[in-house]
């Protein structure tokens, strides 16, 4: 009877998780056992595999659409996908903003429709302390904002007719 | 939650509506750089060398070759929009929407597409807004500088 | 980013919709990624996702600021990703979270780091298995996908694994230890293909 179920489950421990006589034990064991070895050895490799693969899945993912789906299921309007067949352009901050009519006056509708949502990024570039406010109206086709330390780049997604 | 969001929406508005209706006074205008620039994916790689204050900003796209359309220099005023005209036939608005020392609020707008975009950018930095789709492998984008 | 998250929740909480939204954008992604790794269906995790936003939304007068922002979400995350499952599949045989001398027996241990040898990061062959690592999650039980999610992807520690799961730490080391081997298995199985016969594969209909 090996001790080593005492110990494989200590391998994954990041610092600071295993009080130190609980360390010294490992490091003893390790020394002695090479199926414990080889063990920690995949750990090592397969670390952050897990959140790499899922965050890859995320970033092919094309999320523009989301953060207006959820403001539609907060009006009330119900999950994105049972609202009636919209036209694009309608899409967006246009949705959002029929499903709180009640709380908007209509004078001052015009005013928001044409004012856009505000992300606030701060930009990544050589200089720090540059901040870059990037309105984007949701009425247009606009798919993807490249933020470079030289400014914005919008690109346009497909036509829509 | 619905109040709270009237009285802000009602500040934006009046904000807003304040900023448009302006004093009629001659503000000085920002003096602004406009051009109009071609991409292809077609080679051959080449970046027409009026553009290579560009290139950085236009290294992560697709487009291989880069040529110079139309360039105009122009003082805006704020509110003011200037209609720049494209090959084709369409136009791209583009107005100074909001100046605080180094910092500018633009918007440009397309009118042959339902697109309007606010971008605010600091001295030195560029817009770089694609203006008409990606066809036949090229696409025309408008690059928008502030004190150029 | 740079704005603070308590910045953008206390405008958020005065009813600030862009605030709101400026939080739904910057945590999207990583939601979604917890989600996918706990119900493992893309549209279903999409949904999930989206209805964690709305929960926050709803509470958002009540949260006091004592967690983080993100804990807090990643908890409704976590909860709901694990009740939609418990919809689809009321019982699971149970996972037993003790290791046992058996469990350590016919481990291929070794076979990884040989395969992705010094320098993992810089492998074709690692791309390749996180590419693979949503269908050798797909293998694992939702107590050990969970756990691992939670692990590696919202990056709990032991203490507050064993706080948000309400198990003893012990239970919690044990049981990502059946969650690891279990996973490594499913990805040996990969790493035994030379990469040309497992895109050959993937092309079959």
């Amino acid at each position: 009877m090996t001790s080593c179920p005492r110990f494989a489950p200590l391998l994954g421990a990041r610092p600071g998780e295993l009080s130190s006589s609980e360390m010294r034990a490992l490091e003893a064991h390790l020394a002695t056992c090479e199926r414990c070895r080889l063990a920690a050895a995949d750990l090592a490799v397969t670390d952050g595999l897990v959140r790499d693969g899922l965050i890859q899945k995320a970033n092919a993912r094309d999320f523009a659409p989301f953060v207006d789906e959820v403001m539609a299921r907060i009006a009330g309007a119900g999950p994105a996908r049972h609202l009636p067949a919209v036209a694009p352009a309608a899409r967006g901050l246009r949705a959002w903003l029929a499903g709180h009519r009640r709380a908007v006056a209509t004078a001052l509708a015009p005013v928001l429709a044409a004012a856009a949502l505000i992300v606030y990024v701060r930009q990544q570039g050589q200089r720090p302390g540059q901040v870059a406010m990037l309105e984007l109206a949701s009425e247009g086709d606009v798919t993807m904002v490249l933020q470079t330390s030289d400014g914005p780049v919008v690109l346009l997604g497909e036509e829509r007719t | 939650m619905s109040r709270r969001f009237l009285a802000r929406a009602g500040a934006a508005a009046f904000l807003a509506l304040a900023v448009l209706a302006g004093p009629v006074v001659a503000s000085a205008g920002v003096p602004v750089g406009i051009r109009v620039i071609k991409g292809s994916r077609q080679g051959p790689a080449e970046v027409d060398p009026r553009l290579d204050d560009l290139k950085r900003q236009l290294s992560p796209l697709a487009y291989v070759r880069w040529e110079l359309v139309r360039s105009e220099k122009l003082d805006l005023e704020r509110g003011k929009t200037e209609f720049v005209p494209l090959p084709g036939g369409d136009s791209v608005g583009v107005t100074m929407q909001e100046q605080r020392g180094d910092v500018v609020t633009f918007e440009v707008s397309l009118t042959s597409r339902n697109t309007e975009s606010r971008l605010t950018v600091e001295k030195g930095q560029r817009i770089v807004h694609q203006v008409t789709p990606e066809k036949g492998g090229e696409a025309l984008f408008v690059t928008v500088q502030a004190w150029p | 980013m740079e704005v603070d998250d308590l910045s953008l929740v206390s405008k958020a909480r005065t009813g600030d919709p862009d605030a709101f939204r400026a939080l739904v954008v910057r945590f999207q992604r990583k939601v979604y990624a917890v989600a996918l790794g706990i119900v493992k269906d893309p549209d279903l995790a999409w949904d999930v996702a989206q209805e964690a936003f709305v929960r926050v939304h709803q509470s958002l007068a009540t949260f006091e600021g004592k967690s983080a922002f993100s804990t807090w979400l990643f908890r409704i995350t976590t909860h709901l990703a694990i009740d939609t499952l418990r919809k689809e599949r009321p019982t699971q045989k149970e996972d037993v979270d003790e290791v046992r001398e058996a469990d350590l027996e016919g481990g291929g241990e070794g076979i990884l780091s040989t395969a992705l040898g010094n320098d993992p990061r810089a492998n074709v062959l690692r791309r390749e298995l996180a590419a693979k690592i949503q269908d050798a999650l797909a293998n694992l039980s939702e107590k050990h996908r969970t756990i691992l999610v939670l692990r590696e992807v919202e990056g709990l520690s032991y203490e507050e694994l064993a706080e948000r799961l309400g198990i003893h730490k012990g239970t919690v080391m044990s049981r990502l230890f059946h969650a690891r081997k279990n996973m490594q298995a499913a990805l040996r199985r990969y790493a035994g293909r030379p990469a040309r016969a497992a895109s050959e594969e993937e092309e079959q209909p």
